[in-house]
């Protein structure tokens, strides 16, 4: 899973293993991007 | 019925038109007005394909934005289910309008050029300006299936009617104002006056009423009248979204009523 950590503003990838926690500078606070993929939407 | 029927226009535009009809029963006129409405098929977006949204709206509150803008329908060219592709990219500090869109069919454009989808912002804060990007199919349908697809709004129709001089009002009586709107036809001539850009008042004449501020006693005046209805006379006020003209859209409701009416014919044929 890539997040993007709030304070460093860097690309972190996640593992299960690591704990919620930004490894360059451990803030514990980090935001999902938007996916890249294009979204189809039907209008109603 | 259509042997004697009989169409004149009061006012005629491409967005707007009013016409009086003659020799229709209600049932046809309500028929019409319902065809105007839900039967016309025009293009209208139908589904849309985000590529990039960073914008403050969600992408399905957009997507039923886009939805909602007039495109021009060309006559004749379309049929029900075609589908045409527009596109849209639009980077902030930026208003994302309906003319943004782009289509792959030369005769397909947003009708109106000026409706805002989204308002762009580059935030102080952002390291990148807010964009919107996608493409989106356009498909032929029906008002029926959809309020998207209504080629015409603000359809109706009211009674043509006309007035009747009765007497002379009484002398001591106070006038007050006589508010009818819609169009009279004209047949007590001799007791009207002149109204601004009507010429003399002549019987058989359709005026309509906000030539006389919609009342009465300014066209007759010091006189007693009765407001009657003119049988199997209708006067349409049609509006289009601009998807086609006025005379398309009631030529096109007309020939789907007309359709439908052969169809169930030979339906019931044994």
């Amino acid at each position: 899973m890539s997040y993007k950590c709030s304070r460093c503003k860097r690309d972190v990838e996640l593992d299960e293993y690591g704990g919620v926690r930004c490894p360059y500078c451990g803030h514990r606070v980090l935001l999902k991007e938007r996916s890249r993929n294009i979204k189809e939407i039907d209008v109603q | 019925m259509t042997e004697n029927f009989e169409v004149q226009f009061i006012d005629r535009d491409e967005r707007t038109a009013r016409f009086l009809v003659r020799g229709v029963s209600p049932a046809f006129a309500n028929g019409l007005r319902r065809a105007i409405i839900a039967d016309v098929p025009t293009l209208s977006i139908d589904s849309v394909r985000i590529i990039e949204n960073s914008s403050v709206m969600f992408d399905e509150q957009i997507s039923l934005r886009l939805g909602l803008v007039p495109l021009t329908t060309p006559p004749n060219e379309f049929e029900e289910g075609d589908i045409v592709t527009l596109a849209l990219d639009v980077e902030g500090p930026e208003t994302a309008y309906s003319g943004d869109l782009r289509s792959d069919h030369e005769l397909v454009e947003p009708a109106d050029t000026n409706i805002p989808i989204i308002e762009l912002k580059y935030p102080e804060t952002a390291d990148s300006p807010q964009r919107l990007e996608l493409e989106a199919d356009a498909v032929m349908g029906r008002g029926r299936d959809h309020a998207k697809n209504q080629g015409g709004v603000a359809v109706g129709y009211r009674h043509l009617q006309t007035v009747v001089v009765e007497d002379d009002a009484d002398e001591y009586s106070d006038s007050e104002p006589e508010i009818l709107r819609g169009v009279i036809e004209e047949r007590a001539a001799e007791h009207a006056v002149a109204t601004d850009g009507t010429g003399e008042p002549e019987n058989g004449a359709l005026v309509a009423t906000e030539t006389f501020d919609n009342d009465l006693s300014k066209r007759y005046p010091d006189k007693e009248v009765s407001v009657r209805d003119v049988d199997d006379a209708f006067v349409f006020h049609v509006e289009s979204d601009g998807s086609m003209s006025v005379d398309e859209l009631v030529t096109n409701a007309a020939d789907s009523l007309a359709e439908r009416a052969t169809e169930l014919e030979q339906a019931v044929q044994l």
